[in-house]
């Protein structure tokens, strides 16, 4: 009895304090599926942060401890297509990529042809499906930027797809259309002596 | 005649310098004592500059890891929201812990703005205005799976030329 009392303090003083914010009956859910995902190798700060997510927004606690125990399976897929050595940017965006419909094929592809970090190559593809883009053509694109491509240069591909499809073009067109121009672009950008030396804040 | 005078000078001067030298008996007891009496010679000391800067390179490498791939550079990131109509707005996040109380922004003529600086990372935000409306950034990609039924929005911070 002394030894499962001390056992269970041990693991609540053990609990991120963070999941305080959320409600007894949420938290202790929440937390062992924390545990299983530690246990797993798997990284818990993407987890305790869709939980406090949920709290701060006012989400009923089902949908909390379901989305939280759905993003443990995502980035359990996402780690098997990328590898124990995928660190865990690499796995957030990995989730949003599968999430947006890429499959963990294309996520195998991706690690074999792009040095790591994969982070902004595999959230370039979520936001172009979320822009409109089918998932095969974002991934088709994004798998033949890839190899040679900067992180920069994959996001001003993203925008400027997100352009043309503000002015009417369709996505899987513009986006066909600017990874010719991107390819282009990337092969005399490294040349541009126009790049700004100064470091300024970006916006998103 | 010159050849005679020159064979006796050459005589003379071979014989003075045959004549063995008297040296003073002294002598070498005065050069013992000067050698005692001299000042200390200092010692050099080896400059200790090439170690120190080899540390420091060391210290550098060792803090910087560029082996690690989780050492990548931050970025620096302006967040805007146009409301004029609101009394507070703050920028909740991945990156804040979704804690309004952490992020409040500032305001000028109804543009509410802040910098955030960000490791790399996909980080999912959101404006709450007034502290009770959810906005998504209109300039920020949206955050498809969005599971609370509010939106959002996602920005990425890359480690690699970004």
């Amino acid at each position: 009895m002394i030894l499962a009392a001390l056992l269970l303090a041990t693991q609540v003083a053990a609990q991120d304090p963070r999941l305080e914010r959320l409600d007894p009956d949420t938290r202790s859910i929440v937390a062992a599926i924390v545990d299983s995902a530690h246990g797993i190798g798997l990284p818990v700060e993407p987890l305790i942060q869709r939980a406090l997510e949920g709290a701060t927004k006012g989400a009923p606690s089902a949908r909390i401890v379901a989305a939280v125990r759905r993003l443990t399976v995502d980035l359990g897929t996402a780690r098997t297509a990328l590898g124990t050595s995928a660190v865990q940017a690499e796995l957030e965006a990995a989730v949003a990529a599968l999430r947006a419909g890429a499959t963990p094929d294309v996520l195998v592809h991706l690690r074999d042809v792009r040095r790591p970090p994969l982070t902004m190559a595999l959230s370039v593809l979520a936001d172009l499906v979320a822009s409109g883009v089918p998932a095969d053509s974002a991934a088709a694109a994004v798998l033949a930027l890839a190899p040679k491509a900067r992180d920069a240069d994959l996001v001003e591909f993203r925008r400027a797809v997100e352009r043309d499809i503000a002015l009417g073009a369709p996505p899987a067109a513009a986006t066909s259309v600017r990874v010719n121009a991107g390819a282009n672009a990337i092969s005399t950008q490294s040349s541009d002596p126009g790049n700004p030396a100064t470091p300024r804040p970006r916006r998103p | 005649m010159f050849e005679q005078d020159d064979e006796t000078t050459v005589e003379r001067v071979i014989q003075h310098l045959r004549r063995p030298v008297a040296i003073d008996a002294g002598l070498d007891a005065r050069v013992m004592q000067a050698i005692a009496t001299a000042p200390p010679q200092r010692r050099r000391v080896r400059p200790l500059w090439p170690l120190l800067a080899a540390a420091a390179v060391l210290a550098a490498v060792l803090i910087a890891r560029p082996w690690n791939r989780n050492a990548t550079k931050a970025d620096t990131l302006q967040f805007v929201l146009i409301a004029p109509q609101a009394a507070s707005v703050a920028l909740v996040g991945d990156f804040n812990d979704w804690d309004p109380a952490r992020a409040p922004m500032q305001t000028a003529h109804g543009v509410w703005a802040t910098v955030v600086r960000l490791a790399p990372g996909r980080y999912r935000y959101a404006f709450l205005v007034n502290g009770v409306e959810w906005r998504a950034d209109p300039s920020a990609p949206a955050a498809k799976d969005d599971e609370f039924g509010t939106p959002s929005s996602v920005v990425t911070v890359g480690g690699r030329g970004s």
